[in-house]
């Protein structure tokens, strides 16, 4: 069957630089497509809750609004009792912070002084003179450097993240209607194949976010399951967070690898091999990740082959920084099912040819009713 | 529309977030034989002619009115079209595509059942009608 066929060397140079493309671009409206993405995760997550309200006999319209109402309720809730319990537990939170930073601090002073020990030349290095020592420094260091910049990024952000919810309340409401009336003023010649390509684009986004669940699932399972041999504190909730920095990919896993050696290190101050087995523990678990976890989840999904889902990291993160690692494989994947597709449907002379029939009829038409 | 006609109301309105309404003009290609079949297709308004290069096809059911369907066969199989439809006259058609129905049936498969069970009916006696007019095959 035609579209069935895998796209050729000169669809996938055009799907690579369309999706470079959409990153650069994506890049510079951020502030949009992370606020897009989040209300995708969303419908994605509550569409199902709507179709079970609706099959219990609820109208689609009052099915989304009860699961958005809801929705609303408990992330007010949430932040209401995150927001009591950081007011009567802030002093402790704050201490807590303190000593487990305080602990991360400690590990490297011993880790340089290990290194000092083994490799003397170390003792003039740029790199270990440039570390600081105490808590203090380090807090003199944040607040000059990345405070201000932070804070304003903080108040940057907090307007589109808003538009998350009110979106995703339109996108159950209206997303199918919206998605009908776009088919609706497509020419009857492409209508089938386009109703195809609305429907690869919607299993690949799926597919995506399922294969982005599984995966958060296996690597905390692995993570969390190796910190609890090694007797780290709160196992599970670390792993679960290490999981979901991992979805950014390289970045957030420099990010969670600090957050557990920090926890680490202040758990067994005087045990550097506890912490050391914790940094092996982490990378073979991004090795499991990388090897096995990735391509049985989220590339099989997409149907990327890992060379190129490798590639094209490295290509997103020059195009975009950051923001491109994160978005590559996603946009990638959207990009190939779409390209693909309207390859096969402006590419059939066939679909062409009733194309054009269907034009000529309707200009007879209003000819003739004129 | 006999293909819906065991469905409740409430079905009715969930099945109807999955139907496509497209309008045709008189001598329209619906669509061709020999095209790969994602969807049934339900006439609201108009009538449709089947052309088709099979001779026992085409003696089947050369014409299709409002209320009913054609195209069905897609529902059940990714395969080529047996035969083209053309507009007769200005028509409405409402389409019912392969892949949302398969998940209206992992949603909801009383709905599911329901309809199946219509177009089973539809394929049967179309099947009886075909048989019947081959002389060389029996009727079963």
């Amino acid at each position: 069957m035609r579209y069935e066929e895998q796209p050729g060397v000169l669809s996938w140079g055009i799907i690579v630089v369309v999706t470079c493309l959409i990153l650069y671009l994506f890049e510079k409206v951020l502030w949009l497509v992370i606020p897009g993405l989040l209300t995708l995760v969303g419908y994605y997550c509550l569409q199902p809750l709507v179709q079970a309200l609706v099959r219990a006999g609820l109208k689609h319209r009052t099915a989304g609004r009860l699961v958005t109402g809801c929705l609303f309720l408990v992330t007010c809730l949430g932040v209401f009792l995150l927001f009591s319990v950081a007011t009567s537990r802030g002093a402790a939170w704050k201490t807590t912070a303190t000593h487990y930073v305080q602990g991360g601090l400690n590990f490297v002073g011993s880790t340089e002084a290990w290194l000092e020990e083994k490799v003397p030349q170390l003792k003039t290095s740029a790199l270990i003179r440039s570390t600081p020592k105490n808590l203090d420094a380090v807090s003199e260091q944040f607040v000059g450097n990345y405070l201000g910049s932070l804070l304003l990024q903080m108040v940057y952000w907090l307007p589109s993240l808003l538009l998350v919810p009110y979106l995703t309340y339109f996108m159950l409401q209206d997303g199918n209607r919206f998605k009908k009336h776009v088919i609706r003023s497509v020419p009857n010649a492409f209508f089938e194949k386009t109703l195809l390509l609305f429907d690869r684009v919607d299993q690949s986004l799926r597919s995506f976010l399922m294969g982005l669940m599984k995966l958060t699932v296996l690597d905390t399972a692995c993570l969390g399951l190796g910190l609890w041999l090694l007797g780290i504190s709160h196992p599970l909730l670390l792993a679960l967070i290490a999981a979901m920095l991992a979805w950014v990919p390289y970045l957030g896993s420099i990010v969670a690898c600090i957050m557990v050696v920090i926890v680490a290190a202040t758990d067994f101050p005087n045990e550097l091999a506890t912490t050391y087995c914790c940094i092996i523990l982490f990378l073979c678990v991004r090795l499991l990740d990388d090897f096995v976890f990735v391509p049985l989840t989220v590339g099989k999904s997409l149907r990327i082959h890992p060379v190129l889902s490798v590639l094209m990291l490295f290509l997103g993160a020059a195009v975009a920084g950051p923001a491109g690692l994160l978005l590559v494989l996603p946009v990638l994947g959207l990009v190939a099912v779409i390209v693909e597709m309207l390859g096969q449907i402006l590419g059939d002379e066939h679909l062409r040819k009733r194309f054009r029939h269907g034009r000529v009829l309707q200009r007879t038409m209003a000819a003739g009713s004129n | 529309m006999s293909l819906f006609k065991e469905l409740t109301t409430r079905e009715l309105r969930e099945l109807d977030a999955l139907l496509h309404e497209r309008s045709y003009q008189k001598d329209e290609v619906i669509f061709d034989e020999g095209d790969t079949g994602l969807g049934l297709f339900v006439i609201v308004s108009g009538r449709v002619k089947i052309v088709s290069s099979h001779a026992a096809l085409q003696r089947l059911a050369p014409e299709f009115g409002p209320g009913d369907y054609f195209g069905e066969l897609a529902l059940f199989e990714e395969s080529k079209r047996t035969g083209g439809a053309v507009a007769l006259e200005p028509t409405q058609v409402l389409a019912l595509f392969r892949t949302e129905f398969f998940s209206l049936l992992e949603r909801d498969r009383r709905i599911g059942v329901k309809i199946l069970f219509e177009l089973s009916r539809t394929v049967v006696a179309r099947s009886r009608k075909l048989l019947a007019n081959e002389a060389h095959l029996p009727t079963v």
